[in-house]
């Protein structure tokens, strides 16, 4: 398939400036051009090089400052690279700030004009598409009141709907799935969804990794600016991760070893990791912790919070004393915002079925700090849940089944 | 880098229609914030050359007296042109840094945005030209075919106040008081071009510095066409475009370096 967009060892710098740089023309004629001129060159993207096809998506993923948005403006051609070299075939779409084009004085009729004639119709177009740009946004009562009275909302859905409407061959998206309401959000993922089928390469920028993994065809891990990992999401997401969990350990303070409640040995850095921000306190596992094997589970995590944190991230996952997982779940994966926590508090998880074969596994918690940044607190293999079964063998799963016989044998004499 | 590769002048005929819609919506937008925002909307860009001229007329023909005939038509000519030269650079020099949204779209061409802003200057100019014919037959001039030259000059103007503006814009990124700067030596320069003096006063040994300044003979020659019936000094008219065809491309290089620049620095 043919490239819709084709990055070959990407390079951007920035230029920082004396921080007595004179900003008018005055002070620059009394003090002298020198400090005109930048003191260094600071990459924010180096040897970068990746390429989509058309019909394909990518994710890429990274912390705040990792070049992320640098890459965007490269694609859009906002900012030219100063290494390497960029192709891209087709008309440019782009999500990112919507709505700030818009002007509020001026009609949302108007500024669907100008934005979608901005970014590459004709005005004959623009009139022919109108009425499907107004009635996507469901803004049909109001196109003709100045856009400075709508809503974010509308604005956003506004802006959503010139630029799908545009028939962009490349898509630049840049995390705004994470604003306006539900239905509005999954109204944007079924039309992008629908764009992608129609041969739409489509570039999504995220720090979300569940959603890279859930939406993109490959992705691509920056960090500090250069390619720490490209390929299949679910890998990427995995390196991304397992990066994020050496980053606890760094944070990870001493703190004297403690007996968790089933009496196991809690060792900083061995089954122990985070900041310690907010501590694991107790787990239970009920209804207890030998179960058999077609019983539910429930965990209860009980926490203590020392100061208010704001969007904390519960994960659960159960594993094998080798390290395999078998079950990972996690209050974002599951859409649960949670609230500001502190002081103590109890969090469950409810399994309905484990149907694990037998033998023994570990319950491992954690609590992560907003975006998976790094870990809180985070208990590996401390919690030990045997399952048993008088079924044993090298399997994993161990559902509910039947073995049932019928014999063709009579059949086969009679012909 | 990308567009090395395609031939300038294909690239440019296939964009062709996309930026003359373009630049229509967007001279479009501006003509209607305008409306928008002032009670007298479009009536406001005519009032006000108008008391400009009132008050030259109260002071040179009333208080100092000034021989010049035709007074009031040879003054409004003036204000006119120097009226669009001097709000499209004042305009121009903050475009980049007031039109960060749009310069972010991608593919957008932002070497657009201060030919928008001329051509908004030229439609106000056009809509004053019927008071400017007015005030011509009420001084008893004789229009002559002469005056079909008229959109050369406004081209030649028109040029002149992008290759100005592309500068100044550009200016502008680098250090933010450009347009208060700008201001003061607009105000002197207003002086040192005949809009409400004579040519004729102007000592033969400052001529070679006083015309220098190219509004000088584009005044003057918009004279010529509209009062007097003469042809226009082509010398001069000359000069300036071949001065405008060398100094357009650098400073429209410039400007682009400069609002990529603007974009990647915040």
């Amino acid at each position: 398939m043919q490239d819709a967009i084709l990055v070959e060892n990407v390079g951007k710098h920035f230029q920082r400036y004396h921080a007595e740089r004179p900003l008018t023309l005055m002070e620059a004629a009394l003090r002298g051009f020198r400090r005109v001129k930048p003191l260094e060159k600071r990459w924010a993207l180096r040897n970068v090089s990746f390429e989509v096809a058309a019909g394909e998506m990518i994710g890429v993923i990274g912390h705040n400052g990792a070049g992320k948005s640098t890459l965007l403006q490269l694609l859009g051609k906002v900012a030219h690279p100063n290494e390497g070299r960029i192709k891209m075939r087709g008309r440019v779409g782009a999500l990112l700030d919507l709505g700030a084009g818009f002007h509020g004085d001026l009609t949302g009729r108007e500024n669907v004009f100008v934005t979608a004639i901005v970014t590459g119709l004709s005005r004959r177009e623009v009139a022919r598409r109108l009425d499907r740009i107004v009635e996507f946004a469901e803004l049909e009562e109001f196109i003709d009141n100045p856009v400075r009275t709508y809503s974010t909302g509308m604005m956003m859905r506004l802006a959503f709907s010139v630029a799908v409407h545009t028939d962009p061959q490349i898509l630049l998206v840049d995390e705004f799935l994470s604003v306006g309401d539900l239905s509005f959000q999954s109204k944007c993922l079924n039309c992008i969804a629908e764009m992608k089928e129609q041969g739409c390469a489509i570039v999504l920028v995220s720090h979300d990794v569940s959603q890279v993994e859930r939406l993109c065809d490959r992705a691509l891990w920056l960090k500090k600016g250069t390619v720490m990992a490209y390929g299949e999401p679910t890998v990427v997401a995995g390196q991304y991760t397992m990066e994020m969990r050496s980053q606890t350990q760094q944070r990870t303070p001493h703190h004297p070893i403690q007996l968790s409640a089933s009496g196991t040995e809690l060792r900083v850095n061995e089954n122990r990791f985070g900041s310690m921000e907010v501590e694991i306190i107790n787990v239970q596992l009920l209804p207890a912790s030998e179960i058999n094997r077609s019983d539910g589970l429930n965990v209860t995590i009980e926490y203590l919070a020392s100061k208010p944190v704001e969007m904390p991230i519960f994960s659960v996952s159960i594993s094998r004393e080798d390290g395999q997982v078998f079950f990972d779940s996690n209050t974002q994966n599951m859409g649960i915002t949670l609230p500001i926590i502190q002081d103590k508090g109890k969090i469950g998880l409810q399994i309905e079925r484990l149907d694990l074969i037998g033998g023994r596994y570990f319950i491992n918690v954690g609590i992560y700090a907003a975006d998976w940044e790094y870990a809180y607190d985070f208990h590996w293999h401390v919690y030990s849940l045997t399952v048993k079964s008088n079924i044993c063998g090298t399997g994993v799963l161990s559902p509910p089944c039947q073995w049932e016989l019928k014999s063709l044998a009579r059949s086969n004499t009679k012909s | 880098m990308i567009s090395k590769s395609m031939k300038p002048l294909q690239k440019l005929s296939w964009r062709l229609p996309y930026l003359w819609d373009l630049l229509r919506s967007l001279v479009d937008r501006d003509m209607k914030l305008m409306y928008k925002r002032s009670a007298l909307g479009i009536a406001w860009t005519l009032i006000s050359p108008l008391l400009q001229l009132l008050v030259f007329v109260f002071v040179f023909q009333v208080v100092i007296k000034i021989d010049l005939p035709q007074y009031s038509s040879y003054v409004f000519t003036g204000l006119l042109v120097w009226n669009w030269f001097q709000n499209c650079l004042f305009q121009a020099t903050g475009v980049i840094i007031n039109s960060r949204p749009l310069i972010r779209q991608p593919g957008f061409p932002t070497a657009i945005l201060p030919v928008v802003v001329v051509t908004t200057g030229l439609i106000h100019f056009v809509l004053a030209l019927p008071i400017l014919v007015a005030f011509l037959l009420i001084d008893g001039v004789k229009l002559t075919p002469l005056v079909l030259l008229l959109p050369l000059l406004q081209l030649i103007q028109f040029a002149l106040t992008v290759t100005f503006s592309y500068f100044l814009a550009a200016l502008n990124v680098t250090f933010r008081d450009t347009q208060h700067t700008l201001g003061v030596v607009l105000q002197l320069f207003f002086y040192l071009t005949p809009i409400f003096y004579e040519l004729k006063g102007i000592p033969a040994k400052y001529w070679y510095i006083y015309g220098l300044n190219p509004l000088v003979h584009i005044v003057t020659a918009y004279r010529q066409i509209l009062m007097w019936g003469v042809q226009p000094d082509w010398l001069a008219l000359a000069i300036i475009s071949g001065i405008i065809l060398i100094l357009l491309p650098i400073s429209y290089q410039l400007f682009k370096r400069q609002s990529l620049r603007f974009v990647e620095e915040i």
